[in-house]
């Protein structure tokens, strides 16, 4: 589309309410720099911007800042439940980290990996199933539509050159590869697989070779049915 | 306060992001208290506005400002407009939340993430957020007919889509957009006024 069929819309786009294929196009020429929309979605988002400035002022609570820089501080005191709270608004994943008790931390570059893990959570048809002794201990969760959320406290300890691979176990058929992953050094893991799952029977982990397997080589120390 | 008084604090606050900016940059811990200090309180209303939860919102705060940790090297310290980035960000968590919520998570998030990125707040005004401006947005925002006012305030608070905006008000989508972009045309060009002024 062109700049001119393109220029009604940046006000919308700037909002977050401009649709298909508007959206698309103005994300587009912003990312090639185009100098006739990228001042005119700037002006438009100026516009929303000032608009936060006439919000009515609230004062947060004193233990926000404290939370806030703590998290870059040198000597960080923070936790999964802490990190990953703001995507536990389904309430799920913070249910299950306290359930099983993660004392790992999550890195700071992780957050897109969040938003993922939320849109499965959120998905009223995603399948919540907790799994246990003698193996790992955790929780799985697997959204027909957009993938699965894996959290595990107690993995074995895995050798050189050896990786956690994760399997999809269709009702028919081999297992699916879907994904490799290490723990970290508490034994921990929150593992994160997007896109769909369709007609899986369980979920699988098995300790792989670096660079995984085509199909598992050692035996699964953890399958979940579904 | 007078005007040369009004541009000397402008001035001043100008080149105090630009050095935060660039503390932030250079990944010191002091900096992010001292940008929580200059946006955590705006940051924090505007998203307890939308989410209307305090313990969400302290949690998307907190998301928005690792977030802006995580992506200031983007950021053109000399010319980028910090607080009108930081406030988008901080929108978009919490637009995302409330989309999260009624399960309508995943349609604008790449569209999100553009309109986050840094450039588009270059050479952008960094004092949108003044008392100046504050009165004049709120004047402007009552000036716009109700059609108008009521659009800006599904977009802006509920993160609706123009044809979701169009099915709540049982208006034609083309109507909708005619509101959408006539209301941001009258508060530009209200801002605008001011600027030039």
């Amino acid at each position: 589309m062109t700049c001119e069929e393109l220029q009604p819309e940046y006000g919308a786009y700037a909002l977050g309410s401009a649709e298909n294929p508007e959206r698309i196009e103005i994300a587009e020429h912003l990312a090639r720099h185009c100098p006739n929309c990228t001042p005119g979605v700037r002006r438009a988002m100026e516009a929303v911007a000032a608009m936060s400035g006439a919000v009515k002022p609230v004062d947060p609570p004193k233990r926000l800042r404290r939370r806030v820089v703590s998290m870059v501080s040198p000597n960080p005191k923070r936790s999964w439940a802490m990190i990953i709270a703001p995507w536990a608004v389904a309430g799920v994943l913070a249910i299950a980290l306290i359930s099983v008790g993660l004392p790992g931390w999550l890195h700071p570059n992780d957050s897109a990996r969040l938003g993922q893990a939320l849109s499965i959570l959120n998905d009223p048809t995603t399948k919540d199933v907790s799994f246990g002794e003698p193996a790992a201990r955790g929780r799985v969760f697997v959204s027909p539509q957009k993938g699965v959320v894996f959290i595990a406290a107690h993995l074995p300890a895995l050798g050189a050159h050896r990786i956690f691979e994760m399997w999809v176990i269709p009702t028919q058929g081999n297992p699916i590869p879907a994904g490799l992953f290490r723990g970290e050094e508490d034994a921990s893991a929150i593992y994160v697989r997007p896109g769909p799952v369709t007609n899986a029977a369980a979920i699988a982990v098995t300790v792989e070779p670096e660079g995984g397997s085509p199909q598992p080589t050692t035996t699964p120390f953890i399958v979940t049915k579904l | 306060m007078t005007i040369p008084g009004l541009f000397l604090a402008l001035e001043l606050s100008g080149e105090h992001d630009e050095e935060l900016a660039r503390r932030l940059q250079r990944k010191e811990p002091d900096a992010m208290a001292d940008l929580y200090d200059r946006f955590g309180r705006l940051a924090y209303s505007v998203i307890l506005s939308i989410v209307r939860d305090s313990a969400i919102a302290e949690d998307l705060v907190q998301e928005t400002f690792l977030r802006v940790w995580n992506r200031v090297q983007g950021f053109e310290a000399g010319r980028g407009a910090l607080g009108p980035w930081l406030l988008a960000i901080a929108r978009n968590r919490a637009i995302d939340y409330v989309r999260s919520v009624s399960s309508r998570m995943d349609r604008n998030s790449y569209e999100f993430d553009a309109r986050e990125h840094p450039s588009l707040f270059v050479d952008m005004e960094r004092e949108v957020f003044n008392t100046d401006h504050a009165r004049l947005i709120k004047s402007a925002i009552a000036k716009l007919n109700a059609n108008q006012q009521k659009v800006i305030e599904l977009a802006y608070y509920e993160g609706l889509s123009q044809t979701e905006m169009a099915e709540r008000m049982g208006q034609p989508l083309g109507t909708v957009k005619t509101w959408v972009r006539t209301a941001l045309r009258s508060l530009r060009d209200e801002l605008g006024e001011v600027a030039t002024a």
